[in-house]
């Protein structure tokens, strides 16, 4: 099966942002990604060392806390607004990771694992440096083309 | 060229206290320091001159040479200290200024010659061309006697190369010195005056010139000994630039019906006129030095005149009219050219048939008369012809054909001093050009002086235009003395001893006077509004009181109407003058700029052509120089010597170096309170107030143990974190900042004086890959242009700069620097695309580039 590599988006392709950069800068970044159908934001430090990943339901999370609730009367997203989170670091919001695969790890390896953690984009390393990473949505059509191609 | 370069040198102005160790930059910074202080002195002296240019000033000569000199001084100090501190790349400098310095002494010495010739010269072999032997007056007078064949007087001319010799032969040249007194004082000039005159009545005339003169004379009798008694003549002047096209009218004496023996002392007499107070105002005003004043004389016939007078052979006062106008007085010319009377007024038709359009004819009471042995007398005039005119019709028609020759022979209108002898026989005097005024014609003056009331309604327009200020009478010379700026001067008679007070006079009105005498002749060429023959005014006007004098309608009204004034704004004859003119043309070599665009190729010092483009050239380049000094291989070096660290919560390390000024303490380490250099002070203060992104930087030990156990990203270089220094004094900073990948350096000097003052910023970014690092120096670079820097770029490079603002605003773009120096630390990661870095930029503008920012 192909190794990863091959629907690999690096790194410099990918959102990704330094732990202290604030909340509204990281909204601003994946509002104006949007075309792109990107969702998450990485995390790094001043060394490139992954800290973590920034997802756009961390980001509702984090700009209004009854999100985690469903309410029956529905939401009022403006008086439920929280103002004072933008300026905070995205540190403070963002999920902590501990997956990652290697860049020659096979494609069904990773498959299996994003279904496992039920996550959609996984870091690919190889030795220490993050290279960037892959997604479900690319996996998953690779592996469909994959079985089309062997029915015909 | 070394002796070229030494020549230079030499010249330089003395030199400063001598530096106590000998510290490289420190000299560096003492002659930039003295380049631009250099540069301000020439840039304040174009504007005065150039200031002097706009018409509003009166300056003679001796301004124009010491500015002058002056100014190459300090463009010569401007290339010397640029030498030093460039350490002598820009050799060339040196033959453009030689260039340029030569045009401008060959215009300053350009000096008229005096022919080699006899020290006397007859009429009949005088013609046009020998001006500058024998003067303006005396040329025209053997022109009009051999080349036009009108009749004159018989005569001689004491030459240009006599008074020379003369001058010589009493070291005059050293005993009189003009240059010394200021134009505009009075005191001086009149002092000055009657020094001058006293040396000259008491000098010897040589005695191979005083021979040549009576030898000259003894001819002139045998020749004129059929026409008179004992032969006297009259003495004149015909100074050199006389009569060209200054009519320096009335201002030399004339010695009238003088007897043989006299004329040694006569001659004398009228040479030390070429210094009377007003002669000496006046040639100093047409820029004229006293080196340009040479005087020759003419002796000439003296016919006791029936009649005599003046003549234009168009009107003066009106460039659409060209009627003839003729002056007569009975006896001799002098009173009607000096005012004293009234004379009879005729215009003739110029065309043919030959018509007198008008005759006045006021009774004249007193003549001026020879006396039978010598001197002249004014006498009664007799009872039966002091109403009479004093020419016949036919006389009339016969001197109009004269005035129209001779205009004729010139091809231009002519001013002519005419006499007619007892045999009632013509002479012509005098001829020279006659200065016409080109007017604007004044329209509406019915509605724009309605409601004034006219204080007085006759006169004659002796010279066009509008004048209005407050009344001040002029009886004697202390009145003249005390003559106030902008006043309107009116006196009883008119006097060409009021040219000096023509600079400040608004208007000139006299009860008694005519339009062709010497005065009328005077306020024409400085172009001062005049009414003469108002009769009345003397006693009608108030001292003190505001008019307006109307001298194109010829009325004059009570309190100052302004529109009349701006409907008869007059040109200013100054800028006629050849003093004018040549700081103009001096000018040229020295004012307009060339060198332009510091990116030209041609902006090199083969390409100058005025002082102007040398020192921009300078300028530039010496703020070239002061930069690179942070590059210098010798920073190192320093750095252990004598850096001091800077103690300041910003996650920067930084040193400094203080060149003069720039810190308050000795100790190795300081806190930023104790900084005094301004540029500095503002930078630090506004990294201050900044929130820093990121974590703290590490000390380089520190680092360099972490650097081994973690990842790095593929594109990256490694993190430089090496500490900043910068080279400041009270004015100047060069400060080099090291922020992660990137290095910017921020110059700046912060004075008093707005031309020496700029913010230099360099940015040259590392790291990253190329669209990061293409979008980051977008940022930069936006930022920069939207705050008003002058931004260039090439390639990862930034230049940016603003010049020659005050010290508030530079320091309020050095606050913009120390901002935008935080805020772009380590964005590479974030400018994920091109619309990151536009929100990036509005951010920045709305947080930091506010309102009360300018």
């Amino acid at each position: 099966m192909t190794e990863i590599k091959k629907l690999l988006i690096p790194l410099t392709d990918y959102p990704h942002m330094p732990y202290w950069a604030t909340l509204e800068e990281a909204i601003v970044l994946l509002n104006f990604s949007h075309g792109s159908g990107y969702h998450t934001v990485l995390v790094f430090d001043e060394f490139y060392k992954l800290l973590g990943m920034l997802h756009w339901k961390d980001i509702l999370r984090a700009i209004n806390p009854k999100f985690k609730e469903l309410s029956s009367e529905g939401i009022d997203i403006i008086t439920s607004w929280d103002d004072n989170k933008f300026k905070m670091p995205i540190k403070d919001f963002m999920s902590p990771f501990d997956i990652t695969v290697d860049a020659g790890d096979d494609i069904l390896k990773v498959a299996y694992l994003l279904l496992q953690h039920d996550i959609d984009i996984i870091p690919v390393k190889e030795s220490e440096k993050v290279l960037g990473v892959v997604r479900m949505h690319d996996i998953f059509h690779e592996i469909t083309g994959f079985i089309l191609q062997s029915k015909k | 060229m070394r002796r070229l370069l030494n020549i230079f040198r030499k010249k330089v102005v003395a030199p400063q206290p001598v530096l106590d160790d000998g510290r490289p930059f420190k000299e560096r910074y003492v002659y930039f320091k003295r380049l631009l202080s250099e540069n301000n002195t020439v840039l304040e002296i174009m504007a005065d001159m150039e200031e002097k240019l706009s018409g509003e000033y009166i300056f003679d000569m001796n301004y124009v040479r010491t500015s002058c000199s002056k100014l190459v001084d300090s463009v010569q100090n401007i290339i010397v200290n640029l030498d030093k501190l460039s350490k002598g790349k820009y050799p060339n400098l040196y033959f453009a200024f030689a260039k340029i310095n030569s045009k401008i002494e060959a215009t300053l010495t350009n000096k008229t010659e005096i022919p080699v010739t006899d020290f006397t010269i007859p009429f009949d072999s005088v013609t046009k061309d020998m001006v500058n032997s024998v003067g303006g007056k005396n040329a025209n007078l053997g022109e009009i006697k051999n080349k036009i064949g009108l009749p004159v007087p018989e005569g001689f001319c004491i030459t240009a190369y006599a008074f020379k010799k003369f001058i010589e032969f009493n070291d005059l040249k050293n005993k009189i010195i003009l240059s010394s007194v200021d134009i505009v004082d009075m005191e001086g000039l009149n002092r000055i005056s009657r020094e001058a005159r006293d040396l000259i009545m008491n000098s010897q005339i040589p005695p191979d010139i005083e021979s040549s003169i009576s030898n000259a004379f003894s001819e002139l009798s045998r020749k004129i000994s059929s026409r008179a008694g004992s032969p006297t003549a009259s003495v004149r002047s015909s100074a050199i630039h006389e009569d060209a096209k200054f009519t320096f009218a009335g201002q030399y004496k004339t010695a009238l019906n003088v007897k043989a023996d006299n004329v040694i002392e006569n001659y004398k007499r009228v040479i030390s006129s070429l210094f009377n107070t007003r002669a000496i105002f006046y040639y100093k005003s047409k820029g004229f030095e006293e080196e340009d004043m040479v005087m020759a004389v003419g002796v000439v016939e003296m016919i006791d005149a029936k009649a005599s007078g003046v003549m234009y052979s168009s009107d003066p006062t009106d460039a659409e009219k060209n009627d003839i106008i003729i002056n007569a007085v009975w006896g001799l010319g002098k009173y009607a050219v000096d005012g004293t009377v009234a004379p009879n007024v005729y215009i003739v038709s110029r065309d043919e048939p030959r018509t007198i359009l008008e005759k006045t004819t006021p009774v004249q009471e007193v003549m001026l008369k020879c006396n039978p042995k010598e001197d002249v007398v004014e006498v009664e005039v007799p009872e039966e012809i002091r109403a009479a005119s004093c020419l016949t019709d036919d006389q009339i028609k016969f001197l109009a054909d004269y005035a129209l020759v001779l205009e004729k022979h010139y091809n231009i209108p002519q001013d002519i001093e005419w006499v007619l002898d007892e045999k009632n026989k013509f002479f012509i005097l005098q001829t020279r050009p006659l200065r016409i005024l080109k007017e604007k014609p004044v329209k509406n003056i019915q509605a724009i002086t309605d409601g004034y009331k006219i204080l007085i309604n006759k006169g004659q327009i002796a010279c066009k235009g509008v004048g209005a200020g407050k009344v001040f009478f002029v009886k004697n010379d202390e009145d003249l003395q005390k003559f106030p700026e902008g006043a309107v001067l009116v006196a009883k008679h008119t006097s060409p001893k009021f040219v000096k007070v023509m600079n400040k006079a608004s208007a000139i009105v006299a009860d008694v006077g005519g339009i062709t005498g010497h005065m009328a002749s005077l306020s024409r060429e400085y172009n001062v509004p005049t009414l003469l023959d108002t009769q009345v005014a003397m006693k009608t006007l108030e001292a003190g009181k505001e008019i307006t004098v109307d001298a194109i309608n010829g009325n004059i009204y009570e309190g100052r109407i302004e529109e009349l004034i701006e409907a008869g704004k007059r040109e200013n004859p100054f800028k006629d003058t050849a003093v004018f003119k040549f700081l103009r043309a001096l000018l040229n070599n020295i004012v307009p700029l060339k060198l332009i665009d510091p990116e030209d190729e041609k902006f090199s010092p083969d390409y100058c052509e005025t002082f102007h483009d040398i020192t921009r050239f300078a300028h530039e380049v010496a703020m070239k120089e002061m930069f690179q000094i942070a590059d210098s291989p010798n920073i190192p070096n320093i750095r252990k010597r004598e850096a001091v660290k800077i103690e300041v919560k910003i996650p920067l390390e930084i040193y400094v170096i203080d060149l003069d000024g720039g810190i308050k303490s000795d100790s190795k380490k300081i806190t930023p309170d104790q900084i005094l250099s301004i540029p500095m002070n503002t930078l630090l203060q506004g990294m201050m107030a900044m929130e820093w992104p990121g974590p703290p930087p590490l000390n380089v030990k520190g680092f360099f143990s972490v650097i081994a156990s973690t990842t790095m990203q593929p594109h990256s270089e490694k993190l430089l974190w090496e500490p900043s220094f910068a080279i400041i004094s009270r004015e100047y900073m060069n400060f080099n900042i090291r922020l992660g990948y990137h290095i910017q350096t921020v110059e700046a000097f912060v004075g008093d004086n707005i031309n020496d003052n700029y913010v230099r910023f360099l940015f040259k970014g590392g790291g990253a890959s190329i669209d990061r690092r293409a979008r980051r120096t977008r940022l930069i670079k936006e930022i920069l242009e939207l705050t008003d820097f002058d931004v260039k770029r090439t390639g990862d490079v930034l230049d940016a700069r603003v010049t020659k603002y005050d010290k508030s605003n530079l320091l309020k773009k050095l606050g913009i620097l120390a901002r935008l120096t935080a805020y772009t630390k380590q964005l590479d990661m974030t400018l994920f695309n091109d619309a990151m870095v536009d929100w990036y930029i509005k951010e920045f503008l709305s947080k930091y580039y506010t309102e009360d920012w300018e």
